[in-house]
């Protein structure tokens, strides 16, 4: 046997070993993702089939190419205006949220001030609380507060409930970049909002952008606070509006289809757009 | 190199501190001193979370020890409440579907770690699967809901696509009995929530130093070896997040799946204890009893997380 052959027999050896058994999982791996794609087929097909063809079967090929579908849905069941809740539901809670969790994190994360510590413990501590929980006294306190009803309400609670995690994440962040930047900021005479908005902000893009992200999705599909504090069509949004395509009499199950995909497409859009953020912005945060 | 005469020592804790300017203007001049800045900029965050997290939690404590309708002033009554849920059949009832849904949890440690593990080693195709693996718990789960009682219902898709394949015979009511409808459930939690965890651990995975693994390999380990002597022990904060994760999730957030899904039915067989939470709130108007309620499920999930932690900490110490 010449050297070269021993050579190539190792190299193959390597390369079977570092894969052997793991077929099986990355052909589990590939099903899992087809089954990922599959309701967004299903939303599809559906919402292009006619209502007799759904009658028939249940699952099928699209049979129509008309819009009708989202018709029923965006107008006759108000979609369009649940729509509209939603993406002023979520777009203001993504900003308060990077306004409220930016400000805190660099507090937490390079101003040393007293009781920086309890502070920091009280807003986490609420990490292992789940807040279904607090579901009765939100409801409450929002009544209370004339907030009921209001986008205000969906807003304020949204931002809070994952201030925890999102104070955190940025804090962490803060934490990570080097003193040395402010030192350098400060010899040139920055003060402590200047360091801020000038040095450290524009650092932060990846992290702001794993904030967004988290927070676009969290805020777009939250449901059970939307229900409660929600009640009439002009605030509602969309995960609590599409139920009511689903709760009639007979179900238009096209328009149902349509309605979910309207629902699902924008935070799908938004996903792949961030989609390289999340890894990046775990391993700056939460796990280090 | 050139190496400044500072390179070795520590960072200085807290670089505001260092008076940079100890030659040039007066101290006095600043205009307030930077921790009262350091309490301002953390206001807006701390200030919410008090109000609608912090309060609200004070609330439910206190509450759990009332009668109260929401309105009303609330009637002091001891322990009373949690008297009453140790003997409810339907609070133990919902508990224990809660703890049927936990089987999820051994399911979400191993499964996404070895997913996460064939990813990260780059396996043909590693990036369309870094984004697929994520997809589902992209769409909302009310939609994931809807869809699967569209799908699993008597006259759903389900057994239409049975019928007409031949397989009539294996048509039936899948949301009907809970021997069918809480594994059904369970399937799409785990299916939901997979992507997450995935990806946990792989931003743990990407934290861990490559020549360890590269050692290992070179070494002649297989990569289920390297994956568990190498990998899984530079793991442990990022599983015991995992773990605690899924647990609270199988105790404390399967309320839109099961509101969707099957709407706690037939009868009470996939009640929950949040459905309850819900139901005796805003039902029943027994808001006190609702608090109850809930404390005896945040102390649960308190608990079973830290018995996990240890054991876990236990096992791999």
């Amino acid at each position: 046997m010449t050297s070269a052959s021993v050579a190539v027999e190792a190299g193959g050896r390597r390369l079977r070993r570092r894969f052997r058994g793991s077929w099986a999982l990355t052909a589990g791996l590939g099903l899992f993702s087809i089954s990922a794609i599959l309701p967004l087929l299903f939303m599809a097909a559906t919402a292009f089939r006619h209502e007799s063809d759904w009658d028939r079967s249940k699952i099928g090929l699209p049979t129509t190419a008309s819009f009708g579908a989202f018709e029923r849905a965006w107008t006759g069941a108000n979609i369009g205006i649940y729509f509209r809740n939603s993406a002023i539901v979520t777009l203001s809670t993504v900003a308060l949220t990077v306004i409220c969790s930016t400000l805190a994190g660099y507090s937490f994360g390079k101003i040393r001030w007293r009781l920086r510590g309890p502070v920091y413990l009280f807003v986490l501590a609420w990490l292992a609380i789940p807040p279904l929980l607090l579901m009765v006294p939100i409801y409450v306190e929002m009544v209370q507060l004339g907030l009921l009803d209001t986008y205000g309400s969906v807003i304020l609670l949204y931002t809070a409930l994952n201030l925890p995690f999102n104070v955190y994440l940025m804090s962490a962040f803060f934490r990570s970049l080097p003193d040395e930047l402010i030192e350098a900021a400060r010899l040139d005479g920055a003060g402590i909002h200047r360091v801020f908005l000038r040095v450290l902000l524009p650092l932060a893009k990846p992290a702001l952008a794993t904030l967004v992200i988290f927070n676009v999705l969290w805020a777009w599909n939250e449901f059970l606070f939307a229900l409660l504090l929600l009640q009439t069509d002009h605030v509602k949004t969309l995960t609590v509006g599409v139920l009511q395509l689903q709760s009639r009499f007979v179900t238009d199950y096209p328009a149902l289809m349509a309605g979910l995909l309207i629902t699902s497409l924008p935070v799908i859009g938004a996903y792949l757009i961030f989609q390289r953020h999340l890894v990046r912005g775990i391993v700056a945060g939460a796990v280090k | 190199m050139g190496r400044t005469r500072w390179g070795n020592l520590p960072v200085p804790p807290d670089p505001f501190h260092r008076s940079v300017s100890r030659t040039s203007a007066p101290r006095r001049r600043r205009a307030a001193p930077h921790w009262i800045w350091g309490l301002a900029y953390a206001t807006p965050a701390v200030a919410l979370v008090g109000i609608f997290v912090g309060y609200p939690f004070g609330s439910i404590v206190y509450h759990a020890f009332t009668r109260w309708d929401g309105i009303a002033p609330a009637q002091w009554v001891g322990l009373h409440n949690f008297r009453v849920l140790w003997n409810d059949p339907l609070f133990l009832r919902s508990l224990r579907n809660n703890a049927l849904f936990a089987i999820s949890v051994p399911v979400q440690m191993v499964l996404p770690l070895l997913v996460a593990y064939v990813i990260h080693r780059r396996v043909p195709g590693w990036r369309l699967f870094r984004a697929t693996v994520f997809l589902p718990a992209v769409y909302a789960t009310v939609v994931i809901g809807i869809i699967c009682y569209t799908v699993f219902q008597l006259d759903g898709a389900l057994n239409s696509a049975l019928g007409g394949v031949g397989l009539g015979s294996l048509r039936h009511e899948w949301l009907a009995n809970a021997s069918t409808s809480i594994p059904l459930i369970l399937l799409v939690v785990i299916w939901t929530n997979f992507g997450y965890n995935v990806l946990l651990y792989l931003a743990g995975m990407s934290a861990i130093d490559p020549s360890l693994e590269e050692a290992a390999r070179i070494d002649g380990a297989g990569w289920l070896r390297v994956l568990r002597h190498v990998v899984v022990p530079d793991l442990r904060r990022v599983m015991e997040i995992v773990l605690v994760v899924n647990t609270i999730t199988a105790f404390a957030f399967m309320f839109t799946y099961i509101f969707t899904i099957t709407n706690g039915g037939p009868g009470y067989d996939t009640y929950v204890s949040e459905f309850y939470i819900y139901n005796q709130a805003f039902t029943n108007q027994n808001m006190g009893y609702a608090a109850a309620i809930g404390v005896m499920l945040v102390l649960i999930v308190l608990a079973i997380g830290l018995l996990q932690i240890r054991a876990l900490t236990r096992k791999e110490a």
